[in-house]
């Protein structure tokens, strides 16, 4: 279930991150297309299905991450004295629970930076745009004129790539792809991916500070 | 006396003797068999296969190993194959070729009618682990690969990889495992036999120490089965697991069972060097590995050049000098006989001086690399683990150590001891190997032993105690041996001395080494009968043993099994001393040819010497060995 | 050479466990790391003291009995190693050497550096063999198994039982040697008839044991003796998987 999850919410970055390039664009475009964009998210049928399938898979990877990490601590009650793991496995697959918990931190700053505000309607009422579309860019672009938030909003997706790189190709494993050179080819491409998803996060809140 | 030495050896012709005997066994219907209960000890190829097969029979078996689990019993490690006579590539073999290799490779001094069995069930035991799932090495089209084996001509053993035996043990444990579920077996694991019960003249059952906490348990059964093993760590150091013991063979043999050439041990000739004195074991490298290596020395006496730096007319492959035909691949015996005789004379290297080179440098040349890698991968592996060096580019070293004991308890056709009711099968019987095992006949035999023979013998017996009252282990007489047992344990932990176990294990080790090993005579072996008995009284006075007897204690464990090893080491001396003639691995420095080689002498000592233990002394029997159906000849592979 | 151990000695199961230094002289580099323990051993009987429990027997490397968790790694510092292969020629003169028991749930210690695997002979118990009596086996060469297969089955059937997976695992996870025996039998046409009930019934038992569940951290391929690789447990999971929708 976690790998199912886990997949499913690869396959939304992807999306999340396409989107959010628009914000590298010249400014008027990029608030024309990503207000536009913001609009058809909030107002499409279908995407409201998905969007519900991504709340269930965000809830439904924690529980079972929380769920498993409880059962594998039991399995494993007393800790050696020395354990060098470090020179036998990586260090993010012997902390993927702690990863996930700054993710989570994560997550929770950033629903509450946008999601709060613009779909619950908590904090200050957001503006309209030139086509009277709820102006989400300015949200972002303002946003991302704090420094704090630029950092944090950067930096913490550092623990993101890394999840996403361990997470990715133990998804296939777990999901019992077992075939020895395609496991070798998705290790690379769980690399990849998780550096494009780590530094394209990573990096537009800094372009849009830098503006 | 001659009674009871009556091998039962089934009528007619050898092709059809073991035939006969199954026509004419006796059966024991489903019901009954389940009312019988029967005690296993040990959990090798022979323990586990008998076990196992005996429960798929009906009968309630318990099965019983000192290790922690039933897959580590030593048959886990026979590493080079398995031989069966199927003929598969078609180079002329046969049931009756493997016979007589089998026969000649021991020397003529086993029984041709269990020898012939032992090559007749090789085919169809092949079949069976096949079936139990043993990934045997194939070829690209999918049929059975075999290679070729000290001291035959024939390709007949079957291997996987250098793990054969691991392979085999893991398939029989898993069936072990597989009637454990069905109910019909128990398995206890950290037990080890401590005494035989032995009531109205049979055994009754078993007294055992469970290794955790240190509890003596009485186990009641119509019959008992002793697995247990070889004993070659009497001579401390060995290609034997640390735990093998002698205990259950000479508790039975205490109890009346006789001990047949206790002094026959092979020694192998291709382990690792000792390379300290505080050494525990001898690594054995597979014998297969004579197959593409060549054993050579420096022509010249103590040479300091590295092995490479020698040029080809400055080495003596001096198996292939003495023995044309065979050359590298002479059986065992001569190999390590060779090699001492080389070593003996200065012409050992390594830092001990005790080693020869076994060299690959041609095969690489010839085969390539990756041939040989493919063959012998996981051992240059090995190698390289324990000792550092690269055997793709510098020759191995190696050198004899003690191996299998072709002796054990005496048994009949049926695998019966001289003591009704007790059975001994795989390593721990004498009867098949005579004076000198092949290589990859050891897997075979146990295997046979304990899937194919003894669940069609014990029947024979079974059939006869049905009537009987079984006793329960509240008879005075388990009472009595336990007792005895709680006495030898707090004897040993009263003494309080001021030596180790090691100590004295080391001092046996030595003077067996010395003496009772691949050359002996007359004045060594006497004075080694007095040196043991010495060693045997000082670790008496003056051993020391810590923690109790009441948990887990691996010291006592070790005292134990030393206390029995010091009695049999006296034992073997004795047989040696009593064979005034060389056979097979037995070479008598007085009774050689001028060459050098082993001189028998079959008018006076062709049979099975056969001990029996009387109130401390040992009292010799004789088994004659007659041959009706080969002419013993002299051991040539020159 | 000289090495000061520090062992963890535990009476017995119930006992309180602690970790005691034991200094050590007279230690040579081509001593066996089990070896230099026996030297500790007969030097803590001249004194008077219990000896310290550790598991070993074939001492090659290939039963699987011995299992110490030394300096932090399983069988020692390096990798596809069992701990009687360990030489003390692997570590320096003056070292200090911790030794730890096998550390799981499903591991109890029973004494000092001695744990209870008896939850792997379960697990084979539930299925880590072919139904077949003795007696009824068909001409061996009747079944053609490709080389390749073979090889395969035999790269998993090279499981020693040590442990070593679910010692190094953080997880205590023994999925690789759960793994290891369902491939080696499911791979090969001996083994079809009940793969899918071995794989299920097998897999039930190692979560029943209270083994973890496997994250691939990756730690077991490395400290596992035989090299046995980690995509056996991916192939153990496509196995259950199709077993529990084929039933």
């Amino acid at each position: 279930m976690i790998a199912l999850t886990g997949l499913f919410l690869c396959i939304f970055l992807i999306v999340h991150l396409s989107a959010n390039s628009i914000l590298l664009l010249p400014e008027e475009t990029a608030r024309r297309l990503y207000n536009s964009y913001a609009t058809t998210l909030r107002e499409s049928p279908l995407i409201k299905v998905v969007s519900y399938v991504l709340y269930l898979s965000i809830v439904l990877h924690m529980m079972y991450a929380l769920r498993i990490t409880l059962a594998n601590r039991k399995a494993k009650p007393q800790p050696y004295l020395v354990n060098k793991s470090n020179e036998n496995s990586s260090w993010t697959s012997q902390n993927m629970g702690f990863i996930g918990l700054l993710i989570l931190l994560f997550l929770i700053v950033h629903l509450a930076n946008f999601w709060a505000r613009i779909k619950l309607g908590i904090g200050d009422t957001v503006g309209l745009d030139a086509s009277g579309q709820k102006d989400v860019y300015e949200i972002t672009y303002h946003l991302f004129q704090n420094i704090y938030f630029v950092l944090f909003y950067t930096i913490l997706m550092i623990p993101l790539g890394l999840h996403l790189n361990h997470g990715l190709k133990s998804a296939f494993k777990t999901l019992g792809f077992y075939h020895r050179k395609g496991l070798r080819i998705v290790a690379k491409i769980s690399l990849v991916y998780a550096l494009i998803m780590a530094i394209g996060f990573g990096i537009i809140p800094l372009i849009v500070f830098l503006k | 006396m001659i009674q009871k030495l009556d091998s039962k050896i089934p009528d007619g012709p050898l092709e059809n003797k073991w035939r006969n005997y199954q026509i004419k066994s006796r059966l024991i219907n489903p019901t009954n068999k389940k009312k019988l209960n029967i005690i296993v000890v040990g959990s090798g190829l022979a323990g586990a296969g008998a076990a196992a097969t005996l429960a798929e029979l009906g009968y309630d078996v318990q099965c019983f190993c000192y290790q922690d689990s039933a897959r580590r019993a030593h048959s886990v490690a026979a590493q080079g194959g398995i031989n069966a006579a199927k003929n598969y590539q078609h180079d002329g073999d046969s049931i009756w070729r493997m016979f007589y290799d089998t026969l000649k490779g021991g020397d003529f001094r086993s029984r041709e009618a269990n020898v012939y069995r032992l090559a007749e069930l090789s085919s169809p035991l092949i079949d069976h682990y096949v079936q139990q799932g043993v990934p045997f090495a194939r070829e690209y089209g999918g049929v059975l690969v075999n290679r070729s084996f000290g001291g035959v001509q024939v390709q007949r053993t079957f291997y996987a990889r250098g793990q054969t035996g691991q392979q085999l043990l893991v398939a029989a444990y898993s069936q072990l495992y597989k009637m454990k579920r069905a109910k019909k077996v128990t398995i206890f694991a950290r037990h080890e036999l401590l005494d035989i019960v032995r009531i109205d003249g049979k055994a009754k059952g078993i007294i055992t120490r469970d290794l955790v906490n240190g509890k003596l348990k009485r186990f009641a059964a119509d019959a008992v089965v002793l697995a247990t093993g070889g004993y070659s760590r009497v001579f401390r150091l060995s290609t034997l697991a640390i735990g093998c013991n002698c205990t259950a063979i000479w508790k039975a043999f205490k109890r009346g069972a006789f001990f047949a050439a206790p002094s026959f041990t092979q020694i192998h000739p291709t382990a690792l060097p000792q390379t300290s004195a505080a050494q525990s074991k001898l690594t054995l490298m597979s014998e297969s590995l004579r197959n593409d290596g060549r054993i050579w020395v420096p022509k010249r006496k103590d040479e300091p050049r590295a092995p490479n730096e020698i040029p080809e007319k400055e080495r003596d492959y001096y198996l292939e000098r003495r023995y044309p035909s065979f050359g590298n691949l002479a059986p065992r015996d001569i190999a390590s006989r060779a090699a001492k005789e080389r070593i003996d004379k200065g012409y050992g290297v390594g830092r001990l001086k005790n080693a020869v080179y076994l060299d690959f440098k041609h095969a690489i040349e010839r085969f390539g690399i990756d041939t040989i890698q493919d063959r012998y991968g996981n051992l240059f592996k090995m190698y390289k683990k324990i000792t550092g060096v690269d055997a793709y580019k510098e020759p191995m070293q190696i050198s004899p150590a003690a191996h299998f004991s072709m002796g054990g308890l005496w048994v009949d056709y049926e695998l019966m001891t001289s003591l009704p009711g007790l059975y001994a099968i795989g390593e721990c019987n004498f009867s098949d190997h005579g004076a000198n095992r092949l290589g990859a006949n050891s897997l075979l035999q146990a295997s046979i032993d304990g899937y194919f023979i003894l669940p069609n013998t014990i029947n024979n017996y079974l059939v006869n105690i049905l009537e009987e009252q079984q006793p329960t282990i509240e008879h005075p007489e388990f009472e009595k041996v336990e007792s005895e047992v709680k006495k030898h344990i707090d004897r040993l932990l009263t003494i309080n001395g001021s030596k180790t176990v090691d100590h004295f294990h080391r001092e046996l080790g030595k003077v067996m080494w010395q003496e009772c090993a691949m050359s002996r005579n007359k004045k060594g072996l006497e004075s080694a009968i007095s040196s043991i008995e010495e060693i045997r009284e000082a670790f008496w006075t003056d051993v020391k043993i810590t923690g109790s007897a009441q948990e887990m204690n691996p010291e006592l464990e070790k005292a134990l099994r030393l206390a029995d090893f010091l009695e049999l080491g006296l034992l073997m001396c004795t047989d040696a001393l009593q064979r005034e003639e060389s056979c097979g691995a037995h070479f008598r420095e007085e009774y050689q040819t001028k060459e050098g080689e082993a001189l028998r002498r079959d008018d006076t000592y062709s049979y099975v010497s056969a001990w029996e233990y009387n109130k401390g002394n040992f009292e010799l029997h004789k088994e004659a060995l007659t041959f009706e159906h080969v002419q013993p000849a002299v051991r040539n592979y020159k | 050479m000289k090495v000061t151990f520090k062992i963890w000695r535990q009476a017995h199961s119930d006992a309180k466990g602690e970790f005691k230094p034991y200094e050590v002289n007279g230690l040579t580099e081509d001593m066996s790391f089990l070896e230099a323990l026996d030297h500790l051993n007969e030097h803590l009987v001249r004194s008077n003291e219990k000896v310290i429990a550790y598991e070993y027997d074939c001492r090659e490397g290939i039963c699987g009995q011995c299992g110490l968790f030394i300096n932090g790694r399983a069988h020692g510092p390096h990798p596809h190693m069992t701990t009687c292969q360990l030489h003390m020629r692997s570590f320096k003169n003056g070292d200090t050497i911790i030794v730890e028991p096998w550390r799981a749930k499903a591991f109890p210690v029973i004494k000092d550096l001695i744990v209870d695997r008896s939850a792997f002979d379960r697990i084979i118990e539930q299925g880590g063999f072919i139904s077949a009596q003795t007696g009824t086996a068909a001409e061996a060469n009747s079944i053609l198994i490709g080389k390749k297969v073979a090889d395969k089955a035999m790269d998993a059937a090279a499981c020693i039982g040590c442990g070593a997976c679910v010692a190094t695992c953080k997880n205590a996870s023994a999925a690789l040697f759960t793994s290891a025996k369902i491939n080696h039998l499911n791979s090969l046409p001996q083994g079809h008839q009940e793969a899918n009930k071995r794989a299920i019934e097998m897999t039930a038992q190692m979560e029943l044991e209270g083994f973890g569940s496997c994250t691939f951290t990756g730690a077991c391929e490395v400290e596992c003796p035989e090299r046995i690789p980690i995509t056996n447990i991916a192939e153990m999971n496509a196995r259950r998987t199709k077993a529990k929708w084929m039933g």
